[in-house]
């Protein structure tokens, strides 16, 4: 598939929220035509770089900014939800103030459904980056190919140190979200596991969790191989779920709640 | 032609004095320095830009407009700035002719930093911001690693070096005008706690290099959209700080709104500071400031901040009855609910579950991704080694190890060996790629020669071993 094409079913499937901070991917690639095809002696060939140049940093300023705003809104809400889940615990937990067994199940189920989606969020904001990252490997490889210049690799260098890339922090926080979802989650029975999981969840609907399965398949998607495959390309996606996670992306039936 | 800190001091001048005054006084002082740095730069930019730098603050009658027009003034050419950077990338050569210059005046401008340095002190500010100044002006001085600045440093100048083209401004103040009185509003609105911290903001912005324009249609351009300049502390105070101020904004926000990457460290500071305020409620963005004495955290960052936590907690906290929750998400829980026969935790579960598959398999795509760059990169070192051992050698055929093996659809990096003979030069360098390759499962294919324009020979990695 075109990436073009895959980018903007990745951003409207899974995000499409966040349309405006994606790479204007098509934009650039326009630009890279017009330059390839117009090399007139007056606009020169240094002028157009720098202009391709300049349009692409305002693209990495774009994605910085966005990305750090959110870390920043992960970072607090990771402490609150840390601090709600202790709050919780200790107020209708056993040894709590208010013990109640109704009570803690309750909030606990929020919570974790909280924990859930936060978890789904900070895996999407890393997805986020990851998709502008390819995006702009692949229109510095086109501009490549169309002008016979050599940008892309001191530039993709440039990009790897860009906050926007630098995912550590919000990978940190989604692990720390996966342990605090395992001390919060009851412990599970494998044979339940197992019958939930064939009970094929119909419903991906709306909300994180379908964006995440989108994520997922559009990854493994733009893996597969490619005509343009060479050594700056990645492997295929190796997704042990394929089939299941698949299934997720049925559509739910219309609620007759 | 880098006329960074004659800006400095102007501005701090004009913060300062707030009336035209200091300003004029401080004028005369730059205007030396302001001519060797102007020199190099096109007759008419250079005379229309000192005529900008003297001509608005003294036009501006109230403190906070002067303020803001000088403000703007830097702002506007951090953000021109930033361009440069980045067109300083793509042609080095210009960069390296122009970094002899500001190197050599170097030595001039560390006679202006005491300047800069004095001004700095009478400044109603802290100490942040005239040390800020001090190490930046020390190290920018004295940075032997500069000529390298065009490829080696980051994009967003996360370096003390990054400075400002007082060229750019010219041009771009004129379209900035407006931009200014924005600012002008925004900074006046804002609680005086604010304007003591311009200053700060200000010296922070202006602590980059100067970078010299590369080209024409790149002032056009850049006049669209303010980027502020982005910086970073020096190690010494980024150390101090554990933050790394970078600054980027979009077009719509004031500009220079001077981005601040929070850690949950640092977080926790900030929560702590806000607990001994009073709470989120009570505490102000200049009390949590001064709590917290953390390098290079400008009252900016903390009053977003604030707003930010106090919104996520306003939520949670009117929601105690679960109403917030079941509105934000009551599209989730339906199509929980449709889980049929599941319960929702086993819902939720199986979510975590694909979540968590999706965030491995982007770590494993970033990890990857880093790799294959890391590879490049060394390709390259070593074909540009290779070549300039080729090129002494000259004809010599012993290099044409293999030239059969070259798989050739690779990076165009490889370009260069336009000059060279097209099946030496990757001989070297492919052992180095071929772990990485065969797990890439690149293609192999001829040695493409001279494509048109593109000459696309060989560096790309080979999955045999250089020697057989």
């Amino acid at each position: 598939m075109k990436f073009g094409k895959w980018l903007k079913q990745q951003i409207e499937e899974t995000l499409p929220a966040w349309r405006d901070k994606f790479l204007s991917y098509k934009e650039l690639k326009k630009l890279v035509r017009l330059i390839s095809s117009a090399e007139s002696p007056e606009y020169g060939k240094v002028d157009a770089e720098a202009e391709f140049v300049y349009l692409l940093n305002n693209e990495i300023d774009k994605f910085n900014a966005f990305f750090m705003e959110q870390e920043e809104d992960f970072i607090i809400r990771h402490r609150e939800l840390q601090q709600g889940i202790e709050r919780v615990i200790d107020t209708w937990g056993p040894n709590g103030t208010k013990p109640s067994q109704a009570e803690y199940n309750d909030e606990m189920a929020k919570v974790r459904k909280d924990i859930v989606d936060f978890h789904g969020e900070m895996v999407l904001l890393v997805n986020y980056s990851n998709v502008n990252y390819t995006g702009l490997g692949k229109i510095l490889k086109k501009y490549d190919k169309w002008t016979g210049r050599l940008l892309r690799l001191p530039f993709i260098q440039k990009v790897l140190e860009q906050p926007f890339f630098v995912t550590d922090l919000v990978s940190k926080l989604v692990k720390e979200c996966e342990n605090t979802i395992d001390e919060v989650f009851p412990v599970e029975v494998e044979e339940e596991i197992v019958k939930v999981q064939r009970e094929a969840i119909k419903v991906a609907g709306k909300g994180v969790f379908r964006n995440t399965v989108t994520a997922l398949l559009s990854m493994q998607e733009i893996r597969r191989g490619s005509s343009t495959y060479g050594h700056f390309s990645l492997p295929p996606l190796d997704l042990p779920d394929s089939d299941l996670i698949h299934s997720f992306q049925l559509n739910s039936p219309i609620p007759t709640v | 032609m880098k006329a960074r800190p004659a800006l400095s001091i102007q501005i701090s001048g004009a913060s300062n004095m707030g009336v035209s005054e200091g300003l004029s006084s401080s004028l005369p002082a730059i205007s030396t320095p302001l001519e060797d740095t102007y020199r190099k730069l096109p007759g008419t930019q250079q005379i229309s830009a000192k005529r900008e730098l003297m001509g608005r603050p003294l036009v501006r009658a109230t403190y906070s407009s002067s303020n803001s027009g000088v403000v703007g003034h830097i702002f506007s050419s951090s953000s021109g700035f930033s361009s440069d950077l980045h067109y300083s990338s793509s042609s080095p050569h210009e960069k390296h002719s122009r970094n002899a210059p500001f190197i050599s005046q170097a030595p001039t401008n560390g006679a202006a930093s005491p300047l800069l340095q004095s001004s700095n002190r009478m400044m109603p500010q802290s100490m942040m911001s005239s040390q800020y100044y001090k190490e930046n002006s020390g190290s920018w001085c004295t940075d032997p690693g500069f000529p390298d600045f065009p490829i080696s440093t980051p994009v967003q100048s996360c370096q003390v070096e990054s400075t400002n083209c007082s060229g750019i401004m010219t041009s771009e103040d004129l379209c900035k005008s407006n931009e200014w009185q924005e600012w002008a509003e925004q900074l006046i609105t804002d609680d005086d706690a604010l304007a003591s911290d311009w200053n700060e903001l200000l010296v922070v912005d202006n602590v980059m290099d100067m970078e010299p324009k590369v080209a024409k249609p790149c002032t056009s351009t850049t006049l669209s959209e303010q980027k502020p300049q982005v910086h970073q502390r020096p190690p010494s105070l980024s150390v101090a700080s554990r933050s790394v101020v970078n600054s980027s904004s979009s077009a719509n926000n004031a500009p220079a709104k001077p981005r601040m990457r929070w850690t949950p460290e640092l977080h926790e500071a900030f929560v702590e500071a806000v607990n001994q305020l009073g709470g989120s409620e009570r505490a102000t963005p200049k009390g949590v400031l001064k709590i917290m004495k953390v390098e290079g955290l400008t009252i900016y960052h903390v009053k977003s901040h604030l707003q930010k936590y106090r919104t996520a907690r306003y939520r949670p906290e009117s929601s105690e009855g679960s109403l917030e929750r079941k509105s934000t998400s009551t599209e989730d829980l339906s199509s929980l609910d449709l889980k049929a026969g599941m319960g929702i935790t086993e819902a939720l579960r199986l979510q975590m579950e694909v979540q968590k598959r999706l965030h491995e398999q982007l770590e494993i795509q970033r990890n990857l991704q880093l790799r294959i760059e890391e590879q490049g990169r060394y390709l390259q070192m070593m074909f540009e080694k290779q070549k300039s051992g080729l090129d002494k050698l000259k004809a010599s055929p012993s290099s044409s190890e293999n030239p059969q093996e070259l798989p050739a659809k690779g990076e165009p990096e490889a370009s260069q060996t336009n000059h060279v003979n097209s099946g030496t030069d990757t001989a070297n360098v492919k052992s180095t790629l071929e772990r990485s390759s065969e797990e890439m499962g690149g293609e192999q294919e001829a040695p493409k020669t001279t494509e048109t324009g593109v000459s696309k020979s060989s560096s790309p990695p080979s999955k045999r071993p250089r020697i057989e």
